[in-house]
């Protein structure tokens, strides 16, 4: 083709993907020394400027309500993306339900995450090895807790010392008091004896190498201009870029990873969006940190003579065993909440407590109808009002009306809403993956993922679990069940991909036949190509990705800086 | 409601952000407000006179009326339409009429005006902007309790129900609104302390002792 222009610089290390994996990647081995190329797909994003922090809904255009290619709304911090990129569609298999979420911009979706960031424990590197279901991971918690300290440190998460069954405790910043809901959850839970601590999220309470402590707004969401909180921009990328080390190009879309005669990656090529020309990025080392199932898909769409399977493929094993979270959640109302003393309950963006798993103890001794747990999120208060505030609860709670009455009457029912959502640990399966399409392409000419998904019985019970859970708690507290899921709804369990934390497609193992990667997560078949993002996971547990994935990246950046001194990687 | 129980997370003014935030631009700090709003221009329903999308003259002034009597005046906070109400009502209609791709919403809020223009004329030979307090109150009563309307009304309550859902969710999410409930976020803290010790206090006699306010609060067992 004409237009390919081959760039005449080799660098170091060719990054693509700039979140939660990227940035990581980019942290670690450009203060290592290494000259790098990072690519990513979307756009440049700078909290500081581009933030929408304060901004009221009535200030915006529909109350900032979400929209087909702004779902989460016009506050929400992904740039360019959601569930539908325009020109970028992928798609699902009959009898599969799949979401798909992207964020093209700078940093992905470490934007506008929910900054949760639990260590996955000793049992959840070994779930096989407990009760015989999906695999086991080739590192064990103690491989990888020295990483998770360094992450924590570098991130800045507040959290507490509390000593909990497979709950690692980290190196925390404090953590913020409870609001008034969340003190009366807790008294709920202590009566229920399910355990109810402070949260750990990645949002600082104390200043942390340059970076303000939280100015309590609650809206991390829309990402947030002082930088109090982790996102790969601020916390990653922009002490990489101070080292000179790092370029970053944004708009290039990758198509493919390329290979020289020897069978190692050579670099990339990619899509430059603004001119529609096709680049070639040349690099000693080669990391795909596109995000799980994008890394997938760029590695099935690199096909060679060599590797006529994509890339690293010789096992058939690339796009097999995508994983989501299992999702499910129940709403109640406290009339014990109605008319006090208004406060301000922002907090932090998100909750101040929540509940970890607490029932291994009866799942050890076969009492438990489902394997693996999941742990609560909670929410409610006195929450900023959108366009839907308190619109039901004439019908819900006053048996109609209109009226100054009806009026006094509601404003005295604002904060008296309290949810509980599950994220639970999915057990990977045969029929949960992503293959090429083999009819359809995206606007750059390549081709798109079709995605298969089931979920088996493990998580459909834990769901109805979390559904019985949660309408216990709200009755302890005298409340009512508002929104709740039924038997025939598969008691509301999220769709595939609906919790964004889709893990797998390029497990790692001790054994090359039975996967893509060994436990640095370098390709078995391709000795410089490295995965940072969630692709090389074995299991889901129901601990939040994004801290277990930039303390695995910091493990993999650090061994492929340890190899380049040694050079058994070629460069 | 001015002496609300919320001395533990006291507002900060522009000039403190930027303190907070860790620069402080000279220049932006002189235009300080003790409630901080980015420096949007506000308020930004509209950058001048508002558009209508979706309600004609006539529809217009009976939407004024109705979300008025949805949501009057009282001590505390002005009426729906004077919180800008029926032009939230108008750009919400035209908006999910485009993102649902039908007229569904737009329909049953058409057809519920309707309605009460008909039933106006049918019973006082008026239109319902024209009739009576009493008039209009009559008709309401019929179609504002769902458990207690006749059946062969059911149309028109559930009109009435997302009417009613429309015009009290867009009044509590406007400026006038947020300040009635109070919602007293989205400014910068300095200090966190967490639940106001004296409003813990309540909570806690109301789990021992139960609370009857709008609804009953049972006390908690022991």
């Amino acid at each position: 083709m004409a237009q390919v222009k081959a760039a005449p610089k080799t660098y170091d290390v060719v990054i693509v993907g700039s979140g939660a994996g990227g940035g990581v990647a980019a942290h670690v081995l450009s203060l290592a020394g290494a000259k790098i190329c990072m690519l990513e797909a979307g756009e440049w994003f700078d909290c500081s400027k581009d933030s929408k922090m304060f901004e009221w809904p009535y200030q915006v255009a529909h109350r900032g309500a979400g929209t087909k290619y702004k779902p989460w709304g016009a506050f929400d911090a992904t740039l360019f993306g959601g569930w539908q990129v325009p020109g970028e569609p992928y798609t699902t298999a009959p009898g599969s339900d799949f979401m798909w979420w992207r964020a093209r911009m700078l940093g992905g979706r470490t934007n506008h995450y929910g900054r949760i960031s639990l260590r996955m424990g000793p049992y959840d590197f070994k779930p096989y090895s407990r009760d015989g279901k999906g695999f086991d991971w080739p590192i064990t918690y103690d491989d990888l807790a020295p990483y998770y300290d360094k992450a924590e440190e570098l991130i800045g998460i507040f959290g507490s010392q509390e000593g909990l069954e497979n709950t690692p405790d980290g190196k925390f910043q404090p953590a913020p008091a409870p609001r008034g809901y969340e003190r009366l959850i807790k008294s709920a839970c202590d009566r229920l004896r399910i355990p109810c601590i402070p949260s750990r999220l990645a949002i600082l309470t104390r200043p942390l190498n340059g970076r303000p402590a939280c100015h309590y707004c609650a809206q991390c969401g829309r990402s947030c201009s002082a930088n109090a909180n982790f996102n790969s921009p601020g916390v990653h990328i922009k002490p990489a870029l101070t080292t000179g080390n790092l370029e970053v190009r944004t708009g290039a879309m990758v198509r493919e990873v390329l290979v020289g005669p020897d069978g190692n990656a050579t670099g990339v090529s990619y899509v430059d969006k603004k001119t529609r020309t096709e680049v070639e990025v040349r690099g000693k080392i080669v990391v795909l940190a596109a995000s799980c199932c994008e890394t997938a898909r760029l590695m099935l769409n690199s096909k060679s003579s060599l590797f006529p399977n994509g890339i690293a493929n010789s096992t058939g094993l690339v796009g097999k065993y995508v994983m989501d979270t299992v999702g499910s959640a129940v709403s109640g109302f406290l009339p014990i909440l109605q008319d006090l003393p208004p406060q301000n309950e922002d907090g932090v963006g998100g909750m101040h407590l929540y509940m970890p798993w607490w029932l291994y103890k009866e799942q050890a001794a076969n009492k438990m109808p489902f394997a693996r747990g999941y742990h609560i999120e909670i929410g409610g208060g006195r929450g900023m009002p959108g366009e839907g505030v308190l619109g039901g609860y004439p019908t819900q709670f006053l048996g109609g009306g209109y009226g100054v009455e009806m009026k006094q009457k509601l404003r005295k029912l604002y904060g008296c809403e309290v949810h509980f959502s599950g994220r639970g640990e999915m057990i990977p399966n045969e029929d949960s993956y992503c293959e090429i399409d083999p009819h359809v392409v995206d606007q750059w000419g390549i081709p798109v993922l079709r995605f298969h998904f089931k979920w088996s019985q493990d998580e459909i019970l834990q769901a109805k679990h979390m559904q019985e859970t949660f309408q216990q708690i709200i009755e302890a507290m005298g409340g009512t069940v508002t929104k709740k899921d039924r038997p025939e709804n598969q008691w509301g369990i999220a769709k595939g991909g609906e919790i964004i934390h889709e893990v797998g497609a390029t497990k790692m193992g001790a054994d090359p036949k039975t996967s893509v990667l060994n436990q640095y997560c370098q390709a078995w078949d391709v000795k410089n190509l490295f995965i940072t993002d969630a692709a090389p996971f074995v299991s889901n547990a129901d601990k939040n990705p994004t801290l277990s994935i930039t303390a695995l990246g910091w493990r993999t950046s650090d061994y492929i800086a340890d190899q380049v001194k040694k050079l058994n990687v070629k460069v | 409601m001015a002496d609300n129980n919320q001395p533990e997370t006291p507002g900060v003014s522009r000039r403190d952000i930027f303190q907070i935030l860790g620069a402080v631009p000279a220049v932006a700090a002189v235009g300080a407000h003790s409630h901080m709003h980015t420096g949007q221009e506000e308020p930004a329903v509209a950058k001048g006179p508002y558009k209508r999308q979706t309600f004609d003259d006539h529809q217009w002034e009976m939407v004024k009326v109705l979300c008025d009597l949805i949501i009057p005046a009282d001590e505390r906070s002005v009426s729906a339409s004077q919180a800008g109400v029926p032009e939230f009502m108008d750009d919400w209609i035209a908006f999910r009429t485009e993102q649902d791709g039908n007229m569904d919403l737009r329909a049953e809020i058409f057809g519920g005006l309707m309605w009460l223009d008909h039933e106006s004329n049918r019973l006082f030979q008026k239109n319902f902007v024209g009739a009576t307090a009493d008039q209009q109150k009559q008709l309401l009563d019929r179609i504002a309790y769902p458990g207690k309307a006749a059946k062969d009304d059911s149309p028109w309550v559930a009109f009435f129900t997302q009417f009613r859902s429309l015009t009290v969710g867009g009044f509590f999410s406007s400026k006038q609104g947020v300040a009635d409930l109070p919602y007293l976020g989205n400014r910068a803290v300095a200090e966190w302390k967490g639940c106001d010790p004296k409003v813990w206090a309540i909570i806690e006699e109301r789990m021992k002792n139960g609370y009857k306010g709008v609804l009953e609060a049972k006390p908690w067992s022991a």
